[in-house]
């Protein structure tokens, strides 16, 4: 166990007869992270946002070290079961922070529960992406290497072969065509406020995606981060609780700003 | 081979003005300082009938050596007075800048002057940084994050906001734009930083006052990391700009060299300039310290009667692979313009003619 895992504890909820596994940590308004195709993996990001939010990471069902899933059939049911594992927590209203993958699965979260989810903030969404996109692939250094911007700051990836191929195997059947109109078609009624973020650096889906959730979503704010790669808060964990927590705070709002510059009376 | 002519501004300064940078502002005399950049405009004429393709301006602060503070506002002058020539702002020096700014600023001038500009973006030299009171420690961190904030202002369709290091910004969405096809920029710089950046993002390099040797060798790391990025830079894609001393014959250009001021006309005292090397380890794409030129003499790449000068930029060509000559045919701060319009018209009649084809 790492020093950041120790500060999360481990729990599980049941919920459409899966049994979830959750890392939890903080006190306040819950904050809930679904994570991208890799599985789940804590950062330093996760640890910011506990100082200020009841973070609660879900290893969703078929990720990790949950067994096979073979049931979920689409991006639209795993959004589904995942409303209903936080409903199953006694939470009615959360924030939601999506990684890459997981941005459909927040998506079909937020149109099948538009009441329970307050903001959403989308790191790095492959839910729109380039015709013939391919997801990252090769020796775990290559991979590395397209995920982060800077692999040094990110802790060695658990590449359990079994763990891996089971991973791959679902989300390669759950990740649907580059554009799923279905899908876009709704996001012009999604009203939940929305934060997509893209680092500058990002190797496995252009930062130029982020315009299109800006021409669909009714209320969406778009940041670069510099000098990240996909990874945006392993790369840049500062700037990334930054301007999540300052956009979960004040919503739209967050463009008005509050930094004061006055150096001396 | 493109010509362009740096123009300076040319403040003619009294002998018993002060030399030392800062140079004191109450020593300014508004007649002078009007005449210096109301002439511009007739030096740029002149340089635009002779043929040359670009002329370029630089900004500097706090002395007459270059009186030029806002390179923006001699280019919009000039494009308004000028027909055909190119006006390179070489450049906006990025790390003491808003960004921003910058992007609106070039997209206006775009916009004015459709096909007419040329921008440069730079890190600046280390002076520059006590103007606009800026940590030298964060002048190279700042120049790249603003370069590339600068691109994405210029491109991006959508409102977006920026979480840099340096930069932070929640609304941006610049009006006017750039023209399509935008105009060629380049990052100046002969910097392993400055290199990479340009290759990445397939923009041209400009590199300064150097031998053509250290030139070369920042010229090649940056074609090795264009093709890294799969692309080939064309020769306009470089930019050298230099110092030429040309002579109607290569005695009297030797004879000029011999007299030239050995001092640099508006130097930081010798105690200041020191502590500044000491904050700004600043290293060329070998890893070599660079002097740095805060107020200090630069050295002269070309020097001659017109046939040696044409064999030394065929040999420019070779080595350094520039496209683009940009020069100084007399060095910044010194008053003789008259000499200069000489060497300049000396420059279009017996050079530039014959390295067109080289």
């Amino acid at each position: 166990m790492t020093a950041l895992e120790g500060a999360f504890s481990e729990g599980f909820v049941e919920a459409d007869g899966f049994r979830i596994r959750t890392m939890e940590a903080g006190q306040g308004t819950p904050l809930i992270h679904l994570h991208g195709a890799g599985g789940m993996r804590l950062t330093q990001a996760h640890t910011l946002l506990s100082r200020q939010y009841r973070v609660i990471v879900f290893e969703m069902p078929g990720f990790g070290l949950s067994p096979v899933n073979d049931r979920t059939q689409s991006v639209r049911e795993l959004g589904a079961t995942m409303a209903r594992a936080v409903s199953a927590l006694g939470i009615e209203r959360c924030n939601v922070i999506a990684t890459s993958f997981a941005a459909r699965v927040a998506f079909w979260l937020a149109l099948q529960e538009p009441g329970r989810v307050q903001a959403l903030v989308l790191e790095a969404p492959a839910a729109i992406r380039p015709a013939g996109h391919q997801p990252p692939s090769g020796a775990p250094e290559q991979i590395a290497r397209q995920l982060f911007a800077h692999p040094e700051r990110a802790a060695p990836m658990a590449l359990d072969p079994d763990v891996q191929a089971k991973q791959r195997a679902l989300t390669g059947r759950l990740r649907g065509p580059d554009r799923d109109a279905d899908l876009e078609a709704r996001l012009r009624e999604l009203a939940t406020p929305t934060l997509v973020l893209f680092g500058t650096l990002d190797r496995v889906i252009p930062p130029e995606m982020g315009r299109y959730y800006k021409e669909l979503l009714p209320n969406c704010q778009l940041v670069f981060v510099y000098d990240a790669g996909h990874e945006i808060s392993t790369d840049r964990p500062e700037a990334f609780t930054d301007v999540t927590a300052d956009f979960l705070e004040r919503h739209e709002a967050f463009v008005i700003n509050r930094k004061e510059t006055l150096i001396s009376p | 081979m493109k010509v362009s002519y740096f123009e300076t501004g040319r403040y003619v300064a009294p002998p018993d003005m002060p030399r030392e940078w800062p140079v004191p502002s109450g020593s300014y005399d508004a007649a002078v300082g009007t005449e210096s950049l109301r002439g511009m405009v007739e030096r740029v004429k002149f340089v635009e009938s002779l043929g040359f393709d670009w002329i370029s301006l630089s900004e500097h602060h706090y002395s007459p050596r270059i009186l030029t503070p806002s390179p923006v506002v001699a280019a919009t002058w000039l494009a308004a007075r000028t027909e055909r020539i190119k006006i390179a702002m070489l450049g906006p020096i990025v790390p003491v800048s808003n960004p921003i700014r910058i992007a609106e600023e070039m997209a206006m001038l775009d916009t004015l002057a459709p096909g007419r500009i040329v921008i440069g973006l730079l890190r600046g030299t280390t002076n520059e940084y006590l103007s606009y009171d800026l940590n030298p420690t964060e002048a190279r961190e700042r120049t790249d994050e603003g370069m590339d904030l600068i691109l994405r202002a210029w491109t991006e369709p959508q409102p977006f906001g920026w979480q840099g290091r340096h930069f932070q910004f929640r609304t941006v969405s610049i009006w006017p734009r750039l023209q399509q096809p935008p105009p060629p920029t380049y990052a100046l710089g002969t910097s392993a930083e400055a290199g990479e950046f340009a290759a990445r993002h397939r923009i041209g390099l400009g590199v300064s006052y150097g031998t053509f040797e250290i030139m070369a060798r920042a010229t090649t790391y940056y074609r090795q990391r264009c093709a890294e990025y799969g692309w080939t830079p064309g020769p306009d894609d470089i930019i050298y700009r230099a110092n030429m001393i040309l002579g109607e014959t290569d005695e009297a250009a030797e004879d000029a060299l011999r007299r030239r001021d050995k001092q640099g006309a508006f130097p930081v005292r010798p105690s200041l300039r020191d502590a500044l090397l000491e904050a700004d380890i600043k290293r060329n794409v070998a890893g070599e310290r660079r002097a740095q030129p805060v107020g200090g003499v630069l050295p002269i790449s070309f020097c001659g009667g017109p046939d040696r000068v044409v064999e030394q930029i065929r040999q420019c060509r070779e080595e350094v692979g520039a496209g683009v000559l940009d020069l100084s045919l007399q060095d910044p701060g010194t008053g003789d313009t008259d000499g200069m319009l000489r060497a300049l018209d000396l420059f279009g009649r017996k050079v530039l003619p014959r390295i067109r084809e080289i």
